[in-house]
């Protein structure tokens, strides 16, 4: 071992990154921004569930429960007509809602508590703050009544899904869009990079090939793989993991595609703007995380700080998951709007994103 | 202009950033003619030619190439271009690559010729990344010349290449001129420069001199070529 060749590696590399600003950039700020991102989302978040309160109680705790819930700092609670709750969670303008029947004072007197928590069910992570919030507006009654033994059996209803779904199926539905969206981004990346870096690109430029032939061509080359890709992926999940699936595996699929179609024209633009495979592979902290972090995957995107919101509104695969949970877990079909407009959505970006590629190919040669 | 010019270079110049790649040069290329780029690294030829096929528009200027102004695609299915690197898919074969720019060019018909006349027929089911410098230089040759253009640009195409196959390149150049075809080649090495038509030397982004061997060596007052073209570059310099 020589110190002194060590030491002339070491400095080789601190030298290559000293002129490779992109990268330095990248380590340093990187952290930050995703660090500051998550922070933000989970402390940040200013916007508790939404969440109707129904009361029809004919007694004295229905109200007091009812109050107790809307200075909640867990939810933002708001009083609804019971008939509504339903559309109103299909609708998306509340996770959930409590409903406390007419007889609720009544049974608390024998002895039980048994409001009704109807549960829209499609999203991971709402039902705890509304159970507990409930819980601690229940128990101030309990409090009341010391002495005598009160049961609480809040009776939980699932618009969507179930108390039977586990974690797997809410996020296997946005996993099997991230993963295709994931690796076809990458690899269509570092393929169409490969083209410029090894020269092919030039050549090309210099044949009758057309601009748009060229991204239009490598889309449908990297289509195919992908579409094996997420054929795989789907038949994985719903066979061997069995993801809950309420909906259309063609639909799935279809989804899936456009998703991965997506990833292949942003793949080719994005590589327009990178001149190693290194540079290329920061697309993934700069692309992928966010969109993991903020495409409603882990955290709805309704209890999203109002900012952030509106970056998850403009995130192509913040509408693939909502398409994806909408058919697997809602068992939407295309006559469900919802569905209409985030398929709809994810189609625009891949016309955005192959008008785009085309016009920075043209730019990035000349 | 009563003379039809293969590839007619008006007065072009172009910048990167503050180096001067080319400034004001002109020239034309007579079809039928191999005409030789010659001028030290980082003179501006491969400027001049990515600049011929259209990949690099001028800042002044115009470059015509079979009667049509530049850049324009459609003239580019006449036109060959070999660049400097070989730029070949490394994951194909070597009739896969050549096969596919065949098809770019609508000339399927001509990979088997292109495969024999850069003796690559026998190894054309090898995988380029595995083939050494000189073949893989064969096969970027292959890939340019598949579609027989009426224009064929040639960046250093023979670096790597060994002696007794450069010497059958530029038969095959030869010949391909005699059928009509214009060549421009770039090098620097002086013992091609002997077997072009013309000569443009090239300085500093500019047209030193220009003609034929002879004339080139008559302008110095040298022997050999490799004189000619120090002394000239010399007297610009200074």
């Amino acid at each position: 071992m020589s110190g002194h060749r060590i030491a002339a590696i070491t400095r080789r590399l601190l030298q290559g990154f000293r002129r490779d600003r992109r990268t330095l950039a990248l380590l340093f700020v990187a952290p930050i921004v995703i660090l500051g991102l998550l922070g933000y989302l989970i402390r940040g978040s200013a916007s508790a569930p939404a969440v109707g309160i129904a009361n029809e109680d004919q007694g004295p705790l229905g109200p007091i429960v009812a109050s107790a819930l809307g200075d909640s700092t867990m939810i933002k609670a708001s009083a609804i007509q019971a008939a509504d709750g339903d559309s109103r969670l299909k609708d998306g303008s509340l996770v959930a809602y409590i409903f406390f029947p007419a007889d609720f004072s009544a049974r608390a007197q024998q002895g039980t508590i048994a409001p009704e928590v109807h549960l829209e069910g499609s999203q991971p992570g709402t039902a705890g703050p509304v159970l507990q919030a409930l819980q601690q507006a229940l128990a101030t009654i309990a409090a009341q009544r010391t002495g005598s033994s009160l049961k609480v059996e809040p009776k939980v209803i699932y618009l969507y899904g179930g108390p039977s779904l586990d974690r797997l199926d809410y996020f296997g539905a946005a996993f099997i869009g991230l993963i295709v969206f994931f690796l076809v981004f990458v690899i269509t990346t570092v393929a169409f990079l490969n083209e410029r870096s090894q020269g092919t690109l030039e050549r090309l430029m210099a044949s009758p090939l057309r601009r748009g032939e060229i991204v239009v061509g490598y889309m449908l080359g990297f289509t195919v793989l992908a579409l094996i890709q997420a054929a795989e992926v789907l038949t994985f999940c719903l066979a061997v993991l069995k993801v809950h699936n309420q909906g259309n595996v063609l639909l799935i699929f279809g989804v899936e595609a456009l998703m991965a179609i997506t990833a292949v024209n942003l793949g080719i633009f994005l590589s327009m703007f990178a001149r190693t495979e290194f540079q290329a592979v920061q697309f993934i902290p700069l692309v992928i995380v966010p969109q993991f972090i903020l495409s409603g995957i882990l955290f709805p995107i309704s209890t999203e700080p109002k900012p952030l919101q509106l970056v998850s509104d403009v995130l192509p695969l913040t509408y693939a998951v909502s398409g994806l949970r909408d058919i697997m877990i809602k068992g939407a079909d295309l006559t469900w709007t919802s569905l209409q407009i985030d398929a709809g959505v994810v189609a625009g970006f891949c016309v955005v994103l192959i008008v785009a590629g085309i016009a920075t190919l043209r730019r990035r040669i000349a | 202009m009563s003379e039809s010019f293969a590839v007619d270079v008006q007065n072009v110049s172009k910048s990167f950033g503050t180096v001067k790649a080319l400034d004001g040069v002109t020239m034309r290329i007579r079809q039928g003619e191999i005409y030789g780029l010659l001028g030290p690294n980082g003179a501006g030829k491969t400027t001049l030619i990515r600049m011929i096929v259209g990949i690099v528009e001028a800042h002044a200027g115009t470059v015509t190439v079979l009667s049509q102004r530049m850049p324009n695609v459609a003239v580019l299915r006449h036109v060959g271009y070999m660049t400097q690197a070989a730029a070949l898919y490394p994951g194909l074969s070597v009739e896969e690559n050549v096969r596919f720019f065949a098809a770019i060019n609508g000339a399927e018909k001509g990979v088997k010729e292109a495969l024999e006349l850069v003796e690559l027929y026998e190894r054309r089911g090898s995988v380029v990344s595995t083939l050494s410098g000189g073949m893989r230089q064969r096969c970027s040759l292959a890939c340019a010349l598949v579609h027989k253009p009426e224009l064929l640009l040639l960046d250093e195409p023979t670096v790597g290449v060994d002696p007794q196959l450069r010497v059958q390149f530029w038969e095959s150049f030869r010949r391909m001129a005699e059928a009509g075809t214009t060549i421009i080649v770039s090098s620097h090495v002086m013992d091609e420069a002997e077997r072009c038509q013309r000569l443009g030397l090239i300085q500093y982004g500019r047209l030193l001199a220009e003609g034929s061997p002879n004339e080139i060596r008559a302008m110095a007052g040298t022997q050999n070529l490799e004189e000619a073209f120090l002394t000239l570059a010399g007297q610009k310099a200074s």
